[in-house]
């Protein structure tokens, strides 16, 4: 304790310069030899430097707290709850108004919108997604002179595309077609065209607007009757059942496959199915025939919003409409055979098919 | 040109701050302290908590300047503002927990650099304070007196009523000796 005090003298007097020029030689040798003292001294003058660090710091907080005390501080007070207050009004009034700005116009575009959505559904709540699959065929530019040939040659209908196309199906070996209601309504004339490209002139013989369907009978001298390898099935054809359907959304037969992917139709129509099959404007009338060759349903439409997703009317429909036909434009006695296009190949059925399948070209 | 000139005028008065002169010190003081009380009350802060914050960012300032690095790159008013923000955030945050400010759209600069060195030196500084409360009055006095005020031992032993000079020098040893313990106890292991 002692020795340390002393100690603490001499490098005190050593830092502050009050050792004589001996004193300080002797006392530097010492520091050089004895790491301990050095270390000492070291510590010693991080402390004094501390100290007054500490100091400084002391007496600016002191003058800190005399400038302190010289403040207004009422007044100052005053000022800034002033201010905070004006500021403060300020925002809750933007706020204010903000929110009733904001409440207003969601407001005014919910009810804006509501009234829009309401009447655009109610206006259009099938076309908008509901698509008739007819095509509309618009290059008139190759019929200028068409029409001109086809005065010369009599069998032939006119090389003019027509102003709307679809598909039809024989439901008889005597030239009895079915085809949807809109893809012939409003027609002035109606020519069917089978994929050999031989065309026939059709008249529309039976419509029934509430299952979309029409029968056409082609009137036509040059058409030869043949027997159908196809029969139809009026029962209801189960969920999933793979299904396939020919059709002229060009003017090429075009074949296509999927399944029945529900067994309304839609918006929930129970005379329709919904298939998932790849259809096209053209489509519409085209036939829709299990794996056996039977048709079991119309293609009419498809979903716009969504893709893949069409739908055919129950061929129930066709029966009911066949039977309901006036007597003198029966029909059915052609259709009690069974199908002879069971158990081939779907290629196969596909050869005997397509002289069946007719497209309908329509022109109004 | 008027920021600059602004600046100019600042620079001119951390200078005297550097110098250590108390005008400088009163202007910058009475200047910036309103804004800052104005943010600290806006912020459910008392009046003393904005005197506390000031001036804790005035010894900030003080520290800055003592470097010779030191050069204002932004307004005084912004840097003392900015510092004063962070150090209320600090506070708040220490007391309260998770407390957030709302946005402000004052001027802010970061100030999170300047805080870390001055914290370091807060905490030095919080040592000393320590050491030099618990080695009691009569010791803290005469160290003060000596050390800070530069009073020479004959002016002390007067003061304190020894006999002579020696007798007041030995006692300023032995006090000296136990702060220094006091001190480096605590510095070499800081928390």
């Amino acid at each position: 304790m002692k020795e340390d005090m002393i100690l603490l003298r001499e490098i005190e007097r050593y830092l502050e310069g009050e050792m004589s020029e001996q004193e300080k030689t002797a006392f530097e040798t010492l520091r050089h030899t004895n790491p301990l003292v050095n270390k000492q001294v070291e510590e010693h003058q991080l402390f004094l430097q501390h100290l007054g660090n500490y100091g400084k710091r002391q007496q600016l907080q002191t003058k800190l707290n005399q400038i302190h005390q010289q403040l207004d501080m009422p007044s100052l007070r005053k000022q800034a709850q002033e201010e905070n207050q004006t500021a403060r009004r300020l925002t809750i009034r933007r706020r204010t108004i903000t929110n009733l700005a904001a409440a207003a116009c969601i407001a005014l575009v919910t009810s804006l919108s509501t009234i829009a959505v309401i009447q655009n559904v109610s206006k259009n709540k099938s076309t908008a997604q509901y698509e008739d699959v007819r095509r509309v065929l618009n290059n008139i530019q190759r019929s200028q002179n068409a029409i001109i040939s086809d005065m010369n040659s009599k069998s032939r209908a006119p090389l003019n595309p027509g102003t709307y196309g679809g598909t039809g199906f024989a439901v008889s070996g005597n030239g009895y077609i079915v085809t949807n209601y809109h893809v012939v309504a409003g027609a002035d004339s109606v020519y069917v065209q089978n994929n050999k490209g031989e065309a026939f002139k059709a008249i529309s013989i039976f419509e029934d607007i509430s299952s979309d369907l029409a029968v056409l009978k082609i009137a036509d001298s040059s058409f030869k009757s043949q027997p159908l390898p196809y029969a139809l099935k009026p029962q209801s054809v189960k969920l999933g059942e793979e299904v396939f359907t020919m059709g002229f959304p060009r003017d090429e037969i075009v074949y296509g496959k999927g399944y029945i992917s529900a067994k309304t139709g839609f918006n929930g129509d129970t005379t329709a199915y919904q298939v998932s099959i790849p259809v096209n404007p053209g489509n519409s009338g085209a036939p829709l025939l299990d794996s056996k060759g039977d048709v079991v349903g119309i293609v009419t439409g498809k979903q716009t919003t969504s893709d893949g997703i069409a739908f055919a009317v129950k061929s129930a429909h066709l029966k009911h409409l066949l039977d309901e036909m006036p007597k003198d434009k029966q029909t059915r006695k052609d259709w009690n055979h069974k199908s002879r296009l069971e158990g081939m190949n779907r290629v196969d059925q596909i050869k005997k098919l397509e002289d069946f399948v007719y497209m309908v070209k329509v022109y109004n | 040109m008027k920021q600059n000139q602004d600046i100019t005028r600042d620079r001119e008065l951390l200078l005297g701050l550097a110098k250590g002169e108390d005008k400088s010190l009163e202007i910058i003081y009475s200047e910036n302290f309103p804004v800052v009380l104005r943010m600290i009350l806006q912020h459910n802060g008392s009046e003393d908590d904005a005197k506390d914050v000031f001036q804790e960012a005035i010894i900030v300032l003080y520290e800055k300047v003592q470097t010779s690095d030191f050069t204002l790159s932004s307004r005084l008013k912004t840097f003392l503002y900015s510092v004063c923000r962070h150090l209320w955030l600090k506070k708040v945050h220490r007391t309260y927990g998770l407390y957030a400010l709302t946005p402000e759209l004052e001027e802010v600069i970061p100030a999170a650099e300047e805080l870390e060195e001055h914290e370091a030196r807060d905490q030095e500084f919080r040592i000393m304070e320590g050491a030099m409360s618990s080695i009691g009055q009569p010791c803290q006095t005469i160290l003060e007196d000596y050390y800070l005020h530069k009073k020479s031992m004959q002016e002390i032993a007067e003061k304190f009523g020894y006999t002579n000079a020696e007798n007041a020098k030995n006692q300023k040893y032995k006090c000296l000796m136990r702060l220094k313990k006091l001190f480096f106890d605590q510095y070499k292991t800081p928390l």
